[in-house]
């Protein structure tokens, strides 16, 4: 299943070059290349003569070349070139998606052109704001998207994937949750108190004692999940609202499907303590890269199994309850995107 | 003695300004589990906290109105009575009788 009237983060703006980069969106083939001027373009990965894929072929004055037969293609999506032929019928075209750069990445719009307003385009400031800094990655998952977002809802597993970087017992057995939602919108707050930091806090908070840590999660469909987590001292206000006086961090996550079955799991971490001491950018990094990798292999896992036998039944618990709100509200999505039938054929 | 093991008759369980409208209060009293509301009107309920379909915590849930829907599968139990308005569940809840006094919430066991 997938939701096409978004944004979604196409590919990192450094990804994308003078040469073409094939990439699976949503199932479709796409193409991205930069013209001279450094705009990105997103087309249709396949030839409308012989069906070659054109990101086989390179750009010519701005201009994305075939490598089978020669055929250009502007920006637009026209053919302005068909070598040996005087003529170029104006249907011979490819179809063009929508982009824009923002916030150190390349997003595309999937569905109809007409709604593609860039104003929506989630809040990622963190990646580019001079007060914080920030470090991410693509991971490419041979799992369902959903999976992903799953796992993000319900940071309990911490505990268990993770205890040598963000988790520890406390995570799963100390924390005071609170699911709240909107149409298209969940929010987990999640506070963890008098409990000793995990190891990568330890490592980035140097805490004396115990401490406060928070996750709010704010899951925002399709797929973006921005986590605001840190912690403070015990005892310095923490639950109360006073967020100073420890760390603070971003975790970063577009989430776009390749296919059903495998996905673009784009994700970045942010800080704003010491935030233009590399160091720490990449430690901060590097401890979430390593329990981030710790997921992926579940999520494969997972896919595998779910793929083995389709049918069998899951069973929810305490912890899912934002999980399950965000799957609603997928699946009602879904359904009125269906009925709109604006879902590209 | 009620089966929990608790003295029948009205016992203390929170303070007063700890229930707010549009969300439950969850409180466990011996092995029972209550979820104390407070409707947009001010007037104050306690149902049983454990949905009647799996286990979920209805406090954990959304309130709407009188209802509170169970955070898992969105089964809607009334917060006056308790009766259940499924889906997927179909057993009411039990509901409490409750009171405050002196800034406290009592409810009857």
């Amino acid at each position: 299943m997938f939701l096409y009237n978004h944004w979604y983060v196409a590919a990192w703006s450094t990804e994308v070059s003078g040469q073409p980069l094939a990439r699976t969106l949503l199932n479709e083939p796409v193409v991205l290349y930069r013209t001279a001027d450094g705009q990105p373009v997103a087309m249709e990965d396949r030839c409308p003569h012989r069906r070659a894929p054109l990101s086989l072929g390179k750009v010519v004055n701005d201009r994305l070349q075939c490598h089978y037969h020669g055929l250009q293609f502007a920006p637009g999506g026209a053919c302005v070139r068909i070598p040996g032929q005087e003529r170029i019928p104006a249907s011979v075209s490819v179809r063009t998606y929508p982009v824009a750069e923002r916030y150190r990445w390349v997003w595309i719009w999937m569905g109809n052109p007409d709604e593609a307003d860039p104003d929506l385009i989630p809040d990622y400031r963190w990646m580019t704001d001079d007060q914080w800094g920030a470090k991410g990655d693509r991971y490419h998952v041979k799992a369902n998207w959903q999976l992903i977002v799953d796992n993000l809802l319900d940071l309990t597993h911490l505990a268990f994937v993770h205890e040598t970087t963000i988790g520890n017992a406390a995570v799963a057995e100390s924390a005071d949750v609170k699911v709240t939602r909107g149409p298209a919108n969940v929010l987990v707050t999640r506070w963890i108190i008098d409990q000793p930091p995990p190891p990568t806090y330890a490592k980035v908070g140097n805490f004396p004692g115990p401490v406060d840590r928070w996750q709010f999660i704010d899951f925002t469909a399709p797929s973006f999940l921005r986590l605001h987590v840190g912690a403070t001292p015990t005892g310095t206000g923490g639950p109360q609202g006073n967020l100073e006086g420890g760390i603070q961090m971003r975790n970063l996550n577009c989430i776009t499907p390749e296919t059903e079955s495998t996905t673009h799991y784009f994700w970045a971490q942010a800080h704003n303590f010491d935030p233009h001491n590399q160091a720490v950018t990449d430690l901060a990094f590097e401890q979430v890269s390593t329990a981030f990798r710790e997921d992926v292999v579940v999520f494969e896992a997972q896919q595998r199994v779910i793929a083995h036998c389709p049918d069998s039944k899951e069973i929810d618990i305490n912890s899912d309850a934002g999980g399950i709100q965000a799957r609603r509200i997928l699946a009602r999505m879904h359904d009125a995107e269906t009925a709109r039938q604006s879902v590209p054929a | 003695m009620t089966e929990q093991g608790l003295q029948s008759g009205w016992v203390v369980v929170c303070d007063s300004a700890k229930v707010t409208p549009g969300e439950g209060f969850g409180i466990a009293l011996g092995d029972a589990r209550v979820g104390i509301y407070r409707l947009d009107d001010g007037s104050l309920h306690a149902i049983g906290d454990i949905c009647t379909h799996e286990f979920a915590l209805l406090s954990d849930g959304f309130v709407d109105g009188d209802q509170v829907e169970c955070p898992l599968h969105a089964a809607l139990f009334d917060i006056r009575t308790g009766k259940c308005h499924g889906p997927m569940a179909f057993v009411d809840v039990p509901a409490y009788p409750t009171r405050e006094q002196d800034g406290k919430v009592l409810i009857f066991v």
